[in-house]
């Protein structure tokens, strides 16, 4: 079916076939991005929770490592009851952002991690990476989707992480915080309603 | 001929999408097997500004050894891709384009990151070094996932493993080991590897041997 070379080339059908199924498969895996849009939001609002709790809270050196444990926690009991309930379709390209999103989150866990544990978290550095992870996330993830949103909160997340670099020491949390408002909290926000819109045209589909 | 689920989906509909995915899955290791060239070249020019920096020391090498290597490796990419050869066979563009997108971004994410860092002077932070190592090693884990590829996997591991004991050692003596390591197996051998395969597969793209 793939092995097309030139002395047997593809017929118009074939391609046509084929142009449709990569359109189908964008498409699912634009839904994928939608259905998991509140895991963006969710995200942010913990970014926001764990700066607040850390500034006026006591026991303020635990408050990333609790709520960043508890949002992936958040995130597997969801996937868990997904999994038992039949919800979890799985198509290449879904499957792809899948692997784009659980590998960066591996990577940032385990950057953060050994930051952290050798105290070395507090350098621009540190920061900057951190930006420049979700940025690379959104950034594959818009090229595999063709999807020009989340190719600005890509460009948003690197402008942050640049910015890091460039900006005095104290102005990194407010670029962190601006960052994540763009690049968690809105985009969550529009891809839930973009999933809404989607299953209401579903609702009157059918109906 | 076709008997539908539940969700109106054949057994022939599944047979065709798990044939066409196995293919993918071939033509995105055959792409990253042609391309491997590219892992070897940046081996290469990484152990060359590695070497110039350290083994030659004076003022120009020690701020320029780096730069001058960087944008030199990114001229050959660019024309050794545009000298490249074209395979054998027409591949799909969907599995190549995944892995295309994985290593393009990683690719212009770190040039910004390494010319930011660069321009302000914060590489000499292992934080900065670990960082390096582990997006090289994030690029390869997607990469390998897509591909289910264990050979891949294992090179991601190796590259989040340097980047983790880059912060534990906590020496520049100990960190630039680790840089020549990661050059060696991750990029070098790991590339000579990949371009193994491709000479065994015979530059068919979507030959299912590996």
């Amino acid at each position: 079916m793939t092995d097309f070379d030139t002395t047997n080339p593809p017929r118009r059908d074939d391609l046509v076939q084929r142009i449709e199924l990569m359109e189908a498969m964008i498409a699912e895996g634009r839904c994928t991005t939608m259905r998991y849009g509140w895991i963006f939001l969710m995200w942010g609002l913990l970014y926001y929770a764990a700066i607040g709790w850390q500034m006026y809270l006591p026991a303020g050196k635990f408050a990333w490592p609790v709520l960043m444990v508890l949002g992936v926690v958040i995130i597997q009991i969801w996937r868990w009851r997904a999994l038992r309930s039949g919800r979890n379709h799985e198509s290449p390209r879904s499957r792809s952002i899948g692997a784009v999103w659980g590998t960066v989150g591996c990577a940032f866990f385990l950057y953060m991690g050994a930051a952290a544990a050798s105290h070395h978290i507090q350098s621009p550095a540190v920061n900057a990476t951190v930006m420049f992870f979700l940025g690379l996330a959104h950034a594959i993830s818009a090229v595999i989707l063709r999807w020009r949103v989340q190719g600005a909160v890509a460009a948003i997340w690197f402008a942050g992480g640049m910015a890091m670099f460039f900006a005095p020491y104290p102005a990194s949390l407010i670029i962190f915080l601006v960052a994540s408002f763009f690049g968690m909290v809105l985009f969550g926000l529009y891809t839930m309603m973009l999933e809404r819109q989607r299953a209401a045209s579903l609702v009157q589909h059918h109906a | 001929m076709s008997n539908p689920d539940d969700s109106g989906t054949s057994r022939d509909d599944l047979l065709k999408r798990i044939e066409l995915m196995e293919a993918m899955i071939a033509e995105g290791r055959g792409f990253t097997t042609h391309n491997a060239w590219i892992f070897v070249l940046w081996g290469v020019v990484d152990l060359v500004a590695w070497s110039w920096q350290n083994l030659i020391h004076t003022q120009f090498a020690r701020v320029w050894a780096w730069p001058i290597c960087l944008i030199a490796g990114a001229v050959l990419t660019f024309a050794g891709k545009a000298l490249q050869a074209k395979p054998k066979g027409v591949p799909s563009s969907v599995a190549c384009g995944r892995v295309m997108a994985v290593w393009l971004m990683m690719g212009i994410a770190m040039a910004i990151y390494v010319a930011s860092a660069m321009i302000t002077h914060f590489t000499w932070q292992y934080s900065y070094i670990a960082a390096l190592l582990m997006m090289v090693g994030m690029a390869h884990a997607i990469s390998a996932v897509i591909l289910r590829w264990r050979v891949q996997g294992v090179v991601a591991a190796i590259w989040w493993a340097g980047g983790a004991a880059v912060f534990f050692l906590n020496s520049w003596r100990a960190t630039s080991d680790i840089m020549l390591a990661e050059m060696c197996l991750g990029m070098i051998a790991f590339g000579v590897y990949a371009m193994m395969l491709e000479h065994r597969r015979g530059g068919h793209w979507t030959n299912k041997t590996a």
